[in-house]
């Protein structure tokens, strides 16, 4: 089901339950690229010593797999704290630009709405509340960015995510490379269908180029996570300075 | 089952990381954006999600290249869960009979 199909007919008929529900549907093509990845990030934290306790409690705190991935790779026992906490923060600073993308479409729900919702604010739940909430603006619904929906995608998101982090954590070192069999590719997959949704020409998408372009590079050259950081801000830079010349 | 240190780096990390999450809205939410400034937030999107998945771009496996050409091209043209499936399907294939 893409977005656009899930929008319109059940945002009509309006009900918080099926708000609700049309998140979660339209999060289980991408439960089919998380849940490998989740089992897999638990087996690996076993075998670096963390139980089947702790990991859990890891991803159910954090919730940023991107994140959790580093710090596993890291992990030492006892663990070098400041060098975790601080790629922690790095591979997740582009959450600042997330939720500043969703400010526009927050301005109808209070504060203490807000804080608890962007707890479960991950790229899935992030990209499809924000893609639901530009189809529901460009539909003329308002308001455009549904909560229930929203929550409805990151609480799937969330439940799957610490529920097959611990099963991978019990299950240990049986699981292989999921790499194997294809279903890392479930994520340009999703990315890709979402950024289509975004597409408003091809003038609009030239700082996706130069961010694809940098990012790219900077994956291929510079050792770590830079490749995120370095790609987002240089297509943010280009799409200021092309706004100065319109 | 818990380590004491092991704690501590957990709860540090779920700080800092609910810290990147609730920055943006709280810097921006009480300020009108100028027309450039809009035009960078609505490019932000886009370039965060191609820039994610920019490694696949530049894979040395010619079976990932392929795998995901063919899931660009479902992508412009299909909704969620087929394009997920072709693409999944046909990452595991030409691995198997190329990679």
């Amino acid at each position: 089901m893409s977005v656009s199909e899930a929008t319109l007919p059940e945002a009509i008929d309006g009900g918080s339950g099926s708000e609700f529900r049309r998140g979660v549907v339209s999060c289980v093509p991408v439960l089919l690229g998380t849940i490998p990845y989740a089992l897999v990030l638990g087996a690996q934290a076993t075998q670096k010593g963390l139980s089947a306790v702790e990991l859990p409690l890891m991803t159910g705190l954090n919730f940023a797999g991107g994140s959790e991935f580093a710090a596993i790779q890291l992990w030492t026992s006892p663990p070098h704290i400041a060098l975790i906490v601080a790629i922690t923060f790095l591979v997740n600073s582009r959450h600042f630009l997330m939720g500043a993308a969703l400010v526009p479409f927050l301005g109808h729900l209070p504060q203490r709405k807000v804080f608890p919702a962007l707890f479960f604010l991950c790229d899935e739940s992030w990209a499809l509340g924000l893609a639901d909430a530009k189809q529901r603006a460009d539909a003329g619904i308002t308001p455009a960015f549904s909560l229930r929906y929203y929550m409805g995608a990151a609480l799937a998101m969330y439940l799957a995510w610490v529920g097959f982090t611990a099963t991978g954590a019990l299950l240990g070192p049986m699981l292989g490379d999921v790499q194997h069999y294809g279903f890392d590719m479930a994520f340009p997959a999703v990315f890709l269908v979402l950024m289509r949704g975004m597409w408003k020409g091809t003038a609009a998408a030239r700082p996706w180029l130069v961010s694809l372009v940098v990012a790219a590079l900077v994956y291929l050259f510079v050792p770590g996570a830079w490749y995120v950081a370095a790609g987002a801000v240089s297509g943010l830079a280009s799409a200021w300075l092309m706004a100065g010349d319109a | 089952m818990i380590g004491a240190a092991t704690l501590l780096t957990i709860v540090l990390m779920a700080g800092v990381t609910y810290l990147t999450r609730i920055g943006g809205y709280v810097v921006l939410r009480n300020r009108t954006l100028s027309a450039r400034a809009t035009a960078v937030m609505e490019a932000a999107p886009g370039c965060v999600l191609i820039s994610v998945i920019a490694p696949a771009f530049v894979s040395r496996n010619p079976a990932d290249l392929l795998a995901l050409a063919i899931t660009f091209v479902a992508a412009t043209r299909l909704s969620m869960l087929p394009t997920v499936l072709i693409g999944v399907a046909s990452a595991g294939l030409l691995r198997h009979f190329i990679g």
